[in-house]
């Protein structure tokens, strides 16, 4: 969705909406219902709240991810060598994740927002359809894995 | 695709304008449209044959409400409401047309921010200088290493950065309760240990992100705290559609 959807009156740098993994569970389990208005799949909805919650997540990291990355590059001198790194290696992996993951903490919102404005990209249809699918048949174990980890894991839930 | 029915985005006043060339879920992303009753109007587009709890699809529909939210008030509705036909919409329109007048108003103005609390990532250095009892543990440890010594260490030391954090996330939401029209505690969320909704003043929306910051700030080594928003009011319409629930800190 483009930048240009919001209105004028917010500048530079609006405040957004955070990831949608952030709000996600806003998105599923507050707002109206109306008992005429049926909800889709009743049960299937909410069999898909956590999957779609890892999907997201997973997806959501990635974005962060990057976008820490991108930081990363603009603010340290080039020798840093944790960033090729990462950039080659994937993001699931290894050392260099979780100090890619603390300077997504640090600079915190700004990434957020920015994350969660630039949506464009990530639902190519091809890849979204195997998540989907994939999902779909790892539903048992997935669903459980993330249940059963530590209290702060919540942002990793791949990796649980 | 007429047979899947329609979906049902929100409810918002008849006289409002749609955001130009506005779309929903579905591929392609289907075209919405108003459907006015009464004082009231209903954001719809027809519902895709296959609605699931999508990436592509949740964001749809969050990303309409929000362009929705930036125009006045709107009564969001929860994702997935797919009602059989027009008529059926209308209907529901009718009967509760006074309800959502009501509801439209009473969130004229506002907007979401969600506020979650985790524990903290880097407060194990301020949680050992400050934790005697996680000291002792580890000294222990260290004395004797071995499985159930550092189970016990690892065990107090989670429980510890999480009864930090509830500790510091409700004196946080406490001092941000105030600068609300009203307060909505969110649903459980795995690895968060506090989640809240505000409904905020549109003009006070950026004090209060900046307040939150600011508190977030103070408290870094206790509670790591999660901003999101302005939303739409997801929090600050009942299921029914009537009036709030809101609940105190």
């Amino acid at each position: 969705m483009p930048a240009t959807t919001y209105s004028d009156e917010v500048v530079a740098c609006p405040p957004r909406a955070g990831t949608l993994y952030d709000v996600l569970e806003l998105i599923l389990d507050r707002g109206m219902v109306i008992d005429v208005f049926v909800r889709v799949s009743l049960v299937g909805i909410e069999i898909l709240k956590i999957d779609a919650r890892i999907v997201v997540a997973s997806v959501d990291t990635y974005l962060r991810f990057a976008e820490a990355c991108n930081r990363l590059d603009l603010e340290r001198d080039s020798g840093s060598t944790t960033i090729p790194e990462l950039l080659g290696g994937g993001v699931a992996k290894s050392v260099g994740k979780r100090k890619v993951r603390r300077a997504a903490e640090n600079v915190g919102d700004t990434v957020r927002k920015a994350v969660g404005g630039g949506d464009k990209d990530d639902s190519s249809e091809p890849s979204e359809a195997s998540e989907d699918e994939e999902t779909q048949q790892d539903r048992p174990r997935k669903r459980r894995a993330p249940a059963r980890s530590g209290t702060s894991r919540r942002r990793r839930p791949v990796e649980a | 695709m007429t047979a899947e029915g329609v979906y049902v985005y929100a409810i918002v006043r008849a006289e409002k304008a749609l955001p130009a060339h506005a779309t929903g879920v579905g591929s392609p992303a289907a075209p919405v449209r108003s459907m006015r009753q009464g004082r009231v109007a209903a954001v719809v587009s027809e519902a895709p044959p296959t609605l699931r709890a999508r990436r592509r699809d949740l964001l749809a529909h969050q990303e309409l409400l929000l362009r929705l939210s930036e125009r006045g008030p709107v009564l969001p509705m929860r994702f997935g409401m797919v009602v059989t036909d027009e008529k059926a919409v209308r209907t529901q329109l009718a009967a509760h047309e006074a309800v959502h007048v009501a509801a439209l108003e009473h969130l004229s103005g506002g907007v979401e921010v969600n506020v979650k609390a985790l524990p903290a990532q880097d407060a194990l250095v301020s949680l050992v200088a400050e934790d005697g009892n996680i000291r002792r543990l580890r000294d222990a440890v260290r004395r004797r290493p071995g499985y159930e010594a550092s189970i016990r260490l690892g065990e107090a030391v989670a429980a510890a950065l999480e009864s930090r954090a509830v500790e510091a996330g409700q004196r946080i939401l406490r001092e941000l309760a105030p600068r609300a029209r009203a307060v909505a505690r969110g649903p459980e969320v795995q690895g968060c240990v506090l989640n809240t909704s505000f409904l905020v003043s549109r003009d006070d929306s950026d004090a209060f992100r900046a307040a939150a910051e600011r508190l977030a700030r103070a408290n870094r080594d206790r509670v790591e705290l999660r901003l999101a928003g302005p939303l739409p009011c997801y929090s600050f319409v009942s299921a029914d559609g009537t009036p709030p629930r809101t609940a105190g800190v």
